[in-house]
């Protein structure tokens, strides 16, 4: 008796992307998500008073993206924790894993469950930033005619373009606390070390610039593995480009955002691997 | 191949578990040896800690065995494939609190690739089956453990497959409601599944079970047919209207005489849980078109009375 063979479905992943956005659904994440934005974008509000004119609006895009690199990312560890353990916890993975499924459909389908989620986040932001500031450069428009005589300063099609990096860094860090998931026990655990990460993540640059040039061979050897195995977050930092120059260039974003799906795709595969091999 | 296949065939099946740091190991399960044959209700037996889960966790492909072969219908039980053929109610079971229980058994049905032309007609007619059609809008967050109970056989029923794994099912549920989850597993039977059951009141087992076997400390005990087990072949027992003493003992000449001999006087009782039975009401006969349970819901305008 043969019994055919289960091929790696999309549509199983897809479906189980879809039980974890419907769990941060009902759970009322969005509420909050909600009103977090709201609130970010709003206190970007009281520094109306300063009117500095136009470096004003240079000042809102970067207290809104500030905002959103730090709750987005204090957000996507909880929540990828969050919504992995659960299923953990519940022991519903148990259920689930008993189906014939891979455990690489799970585990790509939490993480795309999830990085909807902070998908969501990100669009509320950086959607009531861009409403925010178009609304305030108009007032400034209509006040100093003189400073905006080529037109509007602020490039919303570069905004949206960064807006996109930051989600898809996001979309790294998801990829890194569902790998420390995948061994961990707890749910502390992961947060923790997921913050312990996301900061080596953002400064490894700093260690490289300290000592990436020492005559130490072995330092150097290091600071080298370290950025290899690191992902360098900074380089998805193109805020500080907008309204400056150029603006953004293209194809140094299509370059970062290669760099950052590569990320995704090797530690994806890692935390399949280790995942396979955990006893639920 | 003409020979039929197990369902389950176990070869020396063995489960270390490392519990302390230092690399001590516990033996959850020893040297298991188990064959169930296609079409059988078989029980799993144990004192707690015994490794009854263990080994069905094993068969599901959810642990991985230390030594040993475990095969549900002749494929390797860690495959993906395995797990075509295989429903499974794992023991306290705890589903999605977020979704109702329809939203649940369709989501497992989807999982298991259950064609969407008739997706809604089978996830609708589990339900029906296990008795919850009067409560699947409800949150599963809100039901109670018996209700769970029935959800996970619906869930783990849906794709309709060929052996059925319950982990205790019947644990944390009402006398009414365990006797109904047998009814549930004998029609299962006479659909030709084959079930691999765990539980506590063996009183149960012994009225649904074909074979059984015992586990302690991991270690096969005993292994059997029912029958062959528990019949006493060289007994049979009389149930007769009460008797004066005087006509007792004229029975027990006139066996005397033939050469048999009366072992004892007994008088029968009828079990507690029949007699709960009888008393109780019972919501949602399985299988039966009732509203099951969960049906005795109140319209939202019906104000209790003070
Ligand atoms: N993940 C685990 N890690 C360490 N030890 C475990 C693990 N799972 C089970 N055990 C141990 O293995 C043994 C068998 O456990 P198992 O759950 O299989 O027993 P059981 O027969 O199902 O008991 P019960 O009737 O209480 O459900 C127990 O001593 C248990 O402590
Ligand atoms: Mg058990």
């Amino acid at each position: 008796m043969s019994v055919a063979s289960v091929p790696f479905s999309l549509g199983r992943l897809g479906l189980i992307a879809g039980n974890t956005f419907l769990e941060a659904v009902r759970q009322k994440l969005f509420l909050f998500l909600l009103l977090l934005a709201i609130g970010l974008v709003a206190s970007a509000l009281f520094f109306r008073e300063f009117n500095f004119g136009s470096s004003e609006l240079k000042f809102i895009a970067d207290f809104g993206f500030g905002a959103l690199i730090f709750f987005g990312s204090a957000l996507t560890i909880a929540t990828t924790a969050q919504l992995f353990f659960s299923e953990i916890e519940n022991r519903t993975a148990l259920t689930l894993l008993a189906k014939p499924l891979w455990r690489a459909e799970f585990v790509f389908g939490k993480f795309l469950g999830v990085f909807a989620v902070i998908g969501v986040f990100c669009a509320l932001t950086i959607g009531l930033m861009m409403a925010l500031l178009y609304h305030r450069e108009g007032q400034l428009m209509a006040q100093t005619p003189e400073a905006f005589e080529a037109g509007r300063l602020i490039s919303y099609g570069d905004l949206l373009v960064v807006g996109l990096l930051q989600w898809l860094k996001f979309g790294v860090l998801t990829a890194i606390v569902l790998l420390i998931a995948s061994f961990s026990n707890t749910n502390l655990f992961t947060v923790v070390t997921g913050f312990f990460v996301l900061v080596i993540c953002h400064l490894q640059y700093l260690a490289r610039d300290a000592w990436g040039n020492v005559d130490n061979a072995l330092i150097g050897l290091v600071v080298q593995a370290m950025s290899l195995i690191f992902p360098n977050f900074q380089l998805f930092n193109l805020a500080d480009e907008i309204g400056q120059g150029s603006g953004v260039d293209g194809d140094v974003a299509l370059r970062v955002a290669g760099y950052g799906l590569a990320y995704i795709a090797v530690i994806g595969g890692l935390a399949v691997y280790s995942f396979r091999n955990r006893e639920i | 191949m003409s020979q039929a296949v197990s369902a389950i065939s176990i070869k020396g099946l063995t489960k270390d578990f490392a519990v302390t740091l230092r690399g001590v190991k516990l033996r959850a399960v020893d040297a298991l040896n188990l064959e169930v044959a296609e079409g059988q209700v078989y029980g799993l037996l144990g004192p707690n800690g015994s490794g009854k889960s263990t080994t069905i966790k094993i068969i599901l492909g959810l642990l991985e065995a230390t030594v040993g072969d475990v095969r549900v219908f002749g494929v390797p039980s860690n495959k993906v494939e395995a797990r075509r053929n295989v429903g499974y109610l794992p023991e306290a079971p705890y589903f999605y609190r977020y979704l109702s229980g329809r939203e649940l058994v369709r989501f497992y049905a989807r999982v298991c690739g259950v064609p969407s032309a008739t997706l809604k007609a089978r996830v609708d007619e589990v339900i029906a089956w296990v008795g919850l059609s009067g409560a699947a809008d409800r949150r599963v967050g809100t039901y109670s453990k018996g209700m769970l109970q029935r959800i996970g056989l619906a869930q783990a029923l849906v794709h309709d497959p060929k052996l059925i794994v319950l982990d205790e099912p019947t644990a944390g549920v009402d006398p009414v409601g365990s006797a109904e989850m047998c009814e549930l597993i004998l029609k299962l039977k006479q659909q030709g599944k084959t079930v691999l059951i765990t539980s506590h009141l063996l009183a149960q087992i012994e009225d649904v079970c074909d074979r059984v076997a015992i586990l302690d400390r991991g270690k096969l005990i005993v292994e059997g047919s029912v029958n062959e087990l528990v019949g006493q072949r060289d007994r049979q027992a009389l149930i007769v209207d009460p008797l004066p003493a005087a006509d007792i003992e004229a029975l027990k000449g006139w066996l005397a005489e033939r050469g048999h001999a009366l072992n004892s006087v007994e008088q029968p009782r009828a079990r507690l849980d029949q007699l709960f039975l009888s008393k109780v009401s019972r919501p949602g006969r399985p299988g039966g078109a009732s509203a099951g349970v969960g049906s005795n819901e109140v319209p939202l305008d019906d104000k209790p009375k003070a």
